[in-house]
């Protein structure tokens, strides 16, 4: 098993090369060059001389990328050309309020998701199953940003249960608070996600039911109840895994619509901010990190595939 | 006169890679000869694994040999997609198990039998291709007005008739045929195996004919190969070599078949499951389930040697006759 | 053995019966009848074959009775066991029949036990439901059970999954898993049709052991004549969902008394005898929505005459524990018993019987 994430491990490491390369690579792409955006329109060649030494931009391109890899891996991805703060002291405030709308997201979706696919697959072809698929119609065509308006209409403005603009407070410090802050956008999140879940997990269920080991069980007299819930279920929920993974992953750099409706602070804003001002130093932390993080959840996938599923070699 | 196809010391082996991360090497036809004449039918029987459908590919040359030589009609075959591939592939034809997958469901059956006549750019003769298609129809029992049918409005009998209807559109010299009637209920079982043989009686060509099914074997065969995990074990008459086996594997493999007639008939049951062609057993593969196996069978790879006047068998116990006694 | 004749009312009552029993498909608005009203019984520790060609209902037939085939198969008539009809069973009612009194096995071995699961945690399930043995008691008896159908390396087996195993393997385990509740009767659909001739042997030599030490009853379902005579007391023969003919399986098998039973004897290859060339059924089975009126094997039927077509013939007697549903039976009884009565010098009966349709033609020659 060990062997088996340490290899799998090793596979990630030309990925992450080659990505790695092409985001530092962007920094050319910028109209006049990293040296440009630094010293503006006017400079004086003397100005462009010095700051095109300051960056390094003299050197070879392979020293010049293996200089700037050397500080990524040490978290080190240079100064917003904005703010002047350090990249990493940006992205490190915005990624466990990111991470934090991620896991309520997803609790959320599985919670809704789980229970609405399950119902539909049981009744399938019945009026429930018609309802329950008109409601993933409706969670998954409603558009966030617009269901995230009237949340924050119902909730914060008619019923001043909650605040309409969230911050970020860490779960562990106030976890009364932090809930408050999340469970609008949470809330947005989720059931857009429970929508697709719900299929999914649906449609595997169905065709799940029509195996033959579902037939064996029948036969062997287990009662209905058993069978959806212990074989049905557990072969069915291993394609499930891929797709909550990957869910899970858009979480991360992808929730920009929710966190700007609710002017929550993650790093989808950060990025979209950073982009606009063509920050570019801050673009490149914010895609490394989040590829990491995809990769990272991808892995984990891969690692509970191989535990749940005995057809898999741990190779 | 040379034998239409002359298979020598045919191989072809698959890289598997071990739980480790190790290298096997897994051996599915393991030096395998025979010769087949024109217009004669070889059965091929044995049971999964044992390497008679990978033989069938590479005779047509659909995959390459790792080692051997086929000659087809006095010509090397290859696996190398060239014109001198696509020109002999018209002289050798396929028909398979599942007729519906054979079949493509987007085109009428008519267009499927004229579809090679187009591929291969033959107009020659007198007929178009439709009436070529047509006279075809009717030499494998279907009617007209089937043509213009879809495949999934076709019973699976009237289907593996499109099949071999498409497989004999160019005159082929050889007809492999993988399975061909495993799909089939008995009574339309009974269709398609006379019909191979009227169509071998009216057009010529010779069978290569693999099945696990023995009865139709016999049926059909003129000769019958056994294999067991990638070589030939036994080879003779059909009726001599099902009613007297020489090789232990043959005569288990007859005594587990469950025939209608004979039901106390003494059983010969072996212990366990075919060998994993990746590990091959030492010496006879045969030899752990083998109720007569003895210590030169463990070590010893017995060779195909003629046993009886037109029978060959590999096994140790089977005293072997020299090529003038057996001759005589 | 002593085989009762079927309806008729022995000492003991059976032991598994259908009495006019129809399955149909909901296709839309409407439905397909699969199965028109089907007889049979079984007694305790009688083997039973059920055979016929695809599509003829022989597999729907025991998957509906037991209610394995989900909604969509809607049933009527009667379904006893041991004079209690299943019909008006509940879900939890049934569920303690089925791999309780009825064991089931399948054709695939290996894709009808499930890829997650441990061996020892399907068959302890069984054991679990019908035994209620849980724990170390659960699985010495797995182990048992996994001994019983010739598994060597037990221990080690339960903790294998069924990718491991090979076909003949799982469906050993699938018979262990039948076993676990001990029943009265193991239905077996097409057990061995996805096996390799020397596994199929070993099954059904291990079927026919335990039936010997245990005294189960067996319905075996197969498309496969021979797999049938090999250990079943007696056959029903079923065709476009009916049963059309059914005798001990020597009688049926020596001298069938249907023209398809004939007909499917004619179209089978033989290891034995002399090559002959095969005589097939023409034409092929009915689709269930375009049946043709009266019998429904007339159209294919080279004895049919116009009145085959009117009303559909029902089982009667054709010799002792012998039923035929053919219209002409007694023409061609009388036919079929006369040329049996030239060809009395032959030995075999099956393969004299086998000779039917050539000698038809011979006497056809010489007249």
């Amino acid at each position: 098993m060990t062997g088996f994430i340490l290899r799998r491990l090793a596979q990630l490491i030309p990925v992450l090369l080659i990505a790695s390369f092409a985001i530092w690579a962007m920094i050319f792409a910028v109209p006049g060059g990293p040296v440009g955006m630094m010293v503006g329109e006017n400079a004086t060649p003397e100005e462009i001389a010095a700051a095109t030494r300051k960056l390094g931009l003299d050197r070879p391109i392979p020293v010049q990328y293996f200089n700037w890899l050397t500080h990524a891996v040490t978290g080190d991805f240079g100064q917003s050309l904005h703010s002047r703060d350090p990249v990493t002291k940006l992205i490190g405030e915005r990624l466990p309020a990111t991470l934090q709308l991620a896991l309520v997201s997803i609790l959320v979706a599985l919670v809704i998701g789980i229970p609405v696919a399950i119902t539909g697959a049981v009744k399938e072809g019945s009026w429930v199953d018609r309802l329950l698929n008109g409601w993933n119609a409706l969670a998954l065509g409603v558009p966030t940003f617009w269901l995230g308006i009237l949340l924050i209409l119902l909730f914060s403005v008619e019923l001043r249960w909650l605040p309409s603009a969230s911050r970020y407070v860490p779960l562990w410090e106030d976890p009364n608070q932090a809930l408050r802050s999340l469970i609008l956008p949470g809330l947005t999140l989720g059931l857009y996600v429970s929508g697709i879940l719900a299929r999914f997990l649906k449609a595997s269920l169905v065709s799940e039911a029509r195996a033959d080991y579902v037939r064996t069980a029948r036969a062997k007299g287990v009662s209905e109840r058993q069978i959806v819930g212990h074989h049905i279920m557990q072969n069915a929920l291993l394609p499930f895994i891929t797709i909550v993974g990957l869910m899970v992953a858009n979480f991360i750099g992808g929730a920009v619509v929710t966190e700007a409706v609710f002017t929550y602070p993650g790093l989808g804003r950060l990025l979209i901010q950073a982009i606009s001002t063509r920050d570019y130093p801050l673009i490149q932390g914010c895609i490394v990190v989040i590829l990491v993080i995809y990769m990272a959840i991808s892995l984990i996938v891969d690692i509970l595939y191989a535990v749940i599923d005995p057809r898999i070699e741990y190779r | 006169m040379t034998p239409l196809l002359n298979v020598r010391d045919l191989a072809c082996r698959y890289r598997v890679t071990g739980k480790r991360g190790e290298t096997h090497w897994l051996h599915a036809v393991d030096g395998v000869n025979f010769t087949l004449d024109a217009g004669r039918t070889l059965g091929v029987v044995g049971e999964s694994g044992c390497g008679k459908s990978t033989t069938a590919k590479l005779v047509l040359g659909l995959q390459p040999a790792s080692r051997g030589r086929i000659t087809f009609a006095g010509e090397p075959v290859s696996a190398t997609r060239d014109s001198h591939w696509r020109a002999m592939r018209r002289r050798m034809q396929m028909v398979h198990q599942d007729p519906l997958a054979a079949l493509d469901r987007r085109l009428t059956v008519g267009e499927q039998v004229i579809e090679p006549l187009i591929i291969h750019g033959l107009k020659g003769g007198p007929q178009t291709p439709r009436e070529r298609a047509l006279a075809l129809f009717d030499a494998v029992g279907l009617r007209a007005a089937m043509f213009e049918r879809y495949p999934h409005e076709l019973s699976g009998g009237q289907r593996q008739r499109v099949v071999l209807a498409r497989a004999l559109v160019l005159d082929p010299e050889l007809v492999v045929c993988d399975e061909p009637i495993s799909a089939l209920d008995v009574s339309v079982a009974a269709q398609v195996i006379n019909l191979l043989q009227d169509l071998q009686g009216r057009f010529g060509m010779a069978y290569l004919f693999i099945s696990h099914d023995l009865k139709v074997v016999r049926q059909i065969a003129d000769e019958v190969a056994v294999m067991y995990l990638g070589r030939i074990v036994e080879q003779g008459a059909p009726d001599d070599l099902f009613h007297t086996p020489a090789h232990p594997y043959t005569e288990a493999l007859v005594s587990a078949i469950p025939t209608v007639g004979q039901r106390d008939r003494k059983r010969i049951v072996l212990a366990g499951d075919p060998p994993n062609p990746v590990d091959r057993p030492a010496g006879c593969a045969f030899h752990p389930r083998c109720p007569r196996a003895t210590a030169i069978c463990r070590s010893e790879v017995p060779p195909l040697r003629p046993v009886a006047e037109g029978r060959l068998a590999a096994c140790h116990l089977v005293p072997a006759v020299s090529a003038r006694s057996a001759a005589a | 053995m002593l085989h009762p004749v079927p309806g008729s009312t022995g000492a003991a009552p059976p032991l598994l019966s259908l009495e006019d029993f129809t399955v149909a498909f909901a296709q839309g608005a409407g439905r397909t009848r699969v199965v028109h009203g089907i007889d049979l019984t079984l007694q305790r520790g009688e083997a039973l074959g059920i055979v016929g060609e695809s599509g003829c209902g022989k597999s729907v037939t025991w998957l509906a009775a037991l209610r394995l085939l989900g909604k969509r198969a809607v049933t009527t008539g009667r379904v006893l066991l041991n004079g209690r009809d299943l019909s008006g069973f509940s879900e939890r009612e049934l569920a303690d029949v089925r791999g309780g009194r009825i064991g089931l096995i399948f054709q695939d071995p290996t894709s009808c036990l499930n890829p997650i699961l441990r061996i020892g945690t399907q068959i302890g399930e069984a054991l679990r439901l019908h035994r209620g043995l849980t724990g170390k008691a659960a699985e010495r008896e797995a182990l048992r059970l996994l001994d019983r159908v010739g598994i060597a390396d037990a221990p080690r087996r339960l903790r294998q999954h069924a990718h491991e195993l090979s076909g003949g393997m799982n469906q050993r385990v699938m018979i262990a898993i039948a076993l676990a509740g001990e029943p009265d009767v193991l239905v077996a659909d097409e057990p061995t049709t996805a096996l390799d001739a020397t596994i199929q042997a070993q099954i059904l030599d291990l079927i026919r052991d335990i039936r010997r030490d245990t005294g189960m009853g067996l319905v075996l379902i197969s498309h496969d004549l021979g797999v049938i005579a090999d250990l079943c007391d007696r056959v029903a023969v079923m065709y476009a969902g009916r049963v059309v003919e059914t005798a001990a399986t020597q009688d049926l098998l020596g001298s069938p008394r249907h023209p398809y039973t004939r007909g499917l004897l004619a179209a089978l290859p033989s290891l034995e005898g002399p090559r002959v060339r095969l005589t097939p059924v023409g034409g092929t089975v009915p689709s269930p929505d375009a049946m043709p009126p009266g019998c429904a094997f007339a159209p294919r039927c080279a004895y049919a005459e116009a009145h085959c077509g009117n009303g559909i013939p029902v089982l009667q007697p054709a010799g002792t524990g012998h039923l035929s549903a053919c219209r002409r039976l007694d023409a061609l009884m009388g036919e079929w018993q006369r040329q049996a009565a030239r060809e009395a010098g032959r030995h075999d009966p099956v393969v004299q019987d086998l000779d039917w349709p050539n000698r038809d033609r011979q006497r056809e020659l010489s007249a």
